[in-house]
């Protein structure tokens, strides 16, 4: 349709698929994606930016001006956490899609109203409107997990040691230079491991962006902190890591550049 | 005569009162335990003086000699450096409340035990840090069985019961090519078997209750039980006494603190 | 591929100049040297040095010699104080003050450095080559060991082919655990029997280079046709004289 607005918002609860749903449309030149009210780690942001290097990740601060003035041939995705409020877009008229995420069994709701269109996503519960679960995020970036501790502690994470987790996103460093992508969400069993298709880093502590996203009630912050730098490598025992692969893999080096798109 | 064998109660005093009500209510007239009292586990004080106080025959586990020698266990059990991590924070917690004559009782326990044609140990003849799991190759095991020189081994250290029959086992050992000429030596043994008798207090077998073994010296049948109990409580003590809180979950759950058997064919230096 | 299998030099160097000159005869692709490459075997104080230089540096037509540590390297260790134990209780044992005292001053420092990083055993193919077994340096396989343990190091070697060298004789010996029945029960209640017996599987005693004057034994292995033989090699013990 040859009216249809340059910019698509997605809503939707936590779990629900919204990311994925986008996922499917961005392999396509001229794109932007935006996460509002997030900070450069924001895991979906980077996760899109890893995965699609051809998209432009636009800058919070940037936006109103680059939508405002957006190319007749460009098309930007705003994907909404739900924590943002649905109301307060800062958008200032300019025309755009709504599209609502939802479960199967929720007939009516706040997005509903809200949305021009309706996808159905996951079969997941939606949090109660009196009882919002906390968002809390932890950057990562430079730190590299000993693979069997990192797993023990997302069954930990996901099984509710350390408080009720609705919604995990995490990327995470590994020794042998690779990046992983885990998600997982309540209601749907297992993790789901992605590895971003990356360069190798196996010249010291990475520099790019990594991060842990953890949406529940009650969570125990410290205890999960704790628990992680526990399960991070030493410089001692990641160079002995990073050793071993390079005579391996062969000396690849360390590449600024982004890799092959997923 | 019914016998009951028990181990690796690490430190949880209301698993061990459950079990011993459980075994009086079995009407067993002896009772040994396999070592690793202490370790992990909220209340190691309390549970070296009840079995003290039992009189019960004991056997030295890993837990037990690392506490007596100050040392950590085995890098080799950890599965991750967050497990070791874990043990680490466990050992010290044990050094530091443990009573210095119950340090001095665990010093005086013998690697092995022995009643007519049974022996008794922790983790297999050779070593408190070996593990004997089920899935081990059968001759390897009559090996340890023959070595000491007994019909049934009991052991523990892997924290998951089994019972397992070796039957028939035929060996023959030639001189020269494999298909020629007789036999220097030939072993046949018709029957050994070896028992694993679980753990009272850190079970790994997906459930948080208490685990061990009754055996019939008269018609040599072997009862694998479990004894649910109020593991709550040993929640509770486990952190108010300040051990990782995530033992708690991990008890509740039936799954190991830090250690764990992996590899069967793994033969632990220590 | 064919391989050359020796063990116990014990610092005999002309034993070991034999074996070499042997060796260029018979197309020989790797060498193995299954520890006790020291000893009191030399026929002069000098000779555990001149070995450890043959065997550091061989010459351009020879084969890089594979060397993993034995008994008499683990002697060295405990007098040089880089192993657990701080004497040599074992030598002590077997040789007396003498022999201690010959043996510390006929390994240097720098030797024994290089010792201490060679191999416990070389695992290839199907094969476990080792002095003694997985179980430790000491452990003396002979055709005369109780079959079950037999059986046992070779599971613990993780092989079919198990080549050792303390006894310091030269045999080769089947270990057939032809039949056994294995029955589980666990808390989920009893698992189907099954049967654990194995194909056929072999200890090779690879002799011994330095131990017997004027003698040396040594084993030749393919692994492709499997084809396995021991060589003996007469030499003249004379000192300076070429091997015969």
């Amino acid at each position: 349709m040859s009216d249809t607005p340059n910019i698509t918002v997605v809503a939707g609860p936590p779990g629900i698929g919204k990311t994925t749903w986008i996922s499917q449309f961005l392999s396509a030149a001229g794109l932007g994606y935006l996460y509002p009210g997030a900070g450069a780690e924001a895991v979906d942001r980077l996760r899109i930016g890893y995965r699609f290097p051809q998209v432009s990740v636009i800058e919070e601060e940037a936006a109103l001006a680059l939508l405002s003035d957006l190319p007749e041939s460009g098309r930007v995705y705003i994907e909404l956490g739900f924590h943002i409020d649905l109301a307060m877009l800062p958008l200032n008229g300019l025309p755009c899609r709504r599209v609502a995420v939802v479960p199967p069994n929720l007939a009516e709701s706040e997005w509903h109203s809200w949305a021009d269109e309706v996808i159905i996503g996951n079969n997941i519960e939606t949090p109660q409107a009196g009882r919002l679960p906390s968002l809390w995020r932890a950057p990562l970036t430079g730190q590299v997990f000993d693979p069997p501790s990192l797993d023990e502690l997302l069954i930990e994470l996901t099984g509710g040691a350390y408080g009720q987790v609705i919604r995990l996103k995490g990327i995470f460093e590994l020794p042998d230079g690779q990046a992983f992508y885990v998600d997982f969400a309540e209601g749907i069993p297992g993790l789901e491991y992605t590895e971003l298709k990356l360069p190798r880093w196996l010249e010291g502590r990475p520099s790019r962006l990594s991060s842990l996203e953890v949406v529940g009630y009650d969570l125990q912050q410290t205890m999960i902190k704790e628990t992680l730098l526990l399960t991070c490598l030493s410089d001692e025992i990641l160079a002995q890591y990073q050793r071993q692969y390079q005579e391996h893999y062969g000396l690849e080096g360390l590449s600024e550049t982004k890799g092959a798109v997923a | 005569m019914k016998l009951a064998v028990m181990s690796c109660i690490h430190g949880n005093y209301e698993a061990l009162n459950a079990v011993l009500s459980d075994i009086d209510a079995q009407k067993a007239e002896q009772i040994y335990c396999l070592g690793d009292l202490v370790g992990y586990g909220p209340d190691p004080n309390a549970v070296v003086e009840m079995i003290r106080s039992l009189a019960i025959p004991t056997c030295q586990g890993c837990w037990d000699e690392d506490i007596v020698e100050g040392l950590n266990a085995c890098e080799c059990s950890y599965p991750s450096q967050l497990a070791e991590q874990r043990g680490r924070i466990a050992h010290e917690w044990t050094n530091d409340v443990i009573h210095p004559e119950v340090r001095e009782y665990l010093a005086t326990l013998p690697m092995t035990l022995r009643k007519d044609n049974l022996c008794f140990v922790h983790g297999s003849p050779n070593s408190q840090h070996e593990y004997l799991l089920p899935s081990m190759d059968g001759f390897a095991v009559l090996e340890r069985l023959l070595s000491a020189d007994a019909d049934v081994l009991f052991c523990g250290h892997t924290h998951v019961p089994y019972d397992r029959r070796l039957e028939d086992a035929a060996l023959s050992v030639k001189v020269g090519a494999a298909d020629n000429g007789e036999p220097l030596q030939q072993l046949q043994v018709p029957l050994k078997r070896i028992v694993n008798a679980g753990s009272v207090g850190e079970p790994r077998h997906g459930r948080p209750n208490a685990t061990y073994v009754i055996y019939d010296t008269d018609t040599t049948q072997v009862t694998l039980r479990e004894v649910p109990y109020d593991y709550h409580k040993t929640c509770e003590a486990i952190i108010e006494k300040g051990l990782p809180p995530i033992f708690a979950w991990r008890l509740a759950r039936g799954v190991e603190f830090a250690e764990r058997a992996d590899d069967p064919s793994h033969v632990c230096e220590r | 591929m064919k391989w050359a299998i020796l063990s116990g030099i014990e610092g005999n160097l002309a034993a070991y100049e034999a074996v070499l000159k042997d060796l260029r005869r018979r197309q020989v692709t790797e060498l193995y040297v299954l520890g006790d490459v020291v000893g009191l075997r030399g026929a002069s104080e000098n000779d555990n040095e001149a070995v450890i230089q043959r065997l550091r540096f061989p010459k351009t037509d020879e084969l890089v010699p594979q060397v993993c540590v034995g008994w008499w390297e683990e002697q060295c260790f405990s007098l040089h104080g880089v192993s657990g134990m701080p004497e040599a209780p074992e030598l002590m044992a077997l040789a007396g003050g003498d022999g201690v005292k010959a043996l510390w001053e006929s390994v240097s420092r720098a030797s024994v450095g290089w010792l201490r990083s060679q191999h416990f055993g070389f695992h290839e193919l199907d094969c476990l080559l080792i002095h003694g077994s997985t179980a430790g340096y000491a452990d003396e396989l002979t055709p005369e060991t109780p079959a079950i343990e037999l059986c046992d190091r070779l599971i613990r070697a993780d092989a079919n082919h198990l080549f050792c060298g303390r006894s310091g004789r030269a045999f080769e010996c089947w270990v057939t655990p032809s039949r056994l029945t294995s029955t589980v029960t666990t808390l989920d209640g009893p698992q189907a029997p099954k049967d654990q017996g194995k194909t056929p599987r072999r200890v090779v005693g690879v002799g011994s280079v330095g131990r017997i004057p004027g003698q040396a034994t040594y084993t030749l292995y393919s692994p492709a046709s499997n084809q396995l033989s021991f060589r003996t090699v007469n030499y003249s013990k004379a000192k300076g004289f070429a091997p015969v």
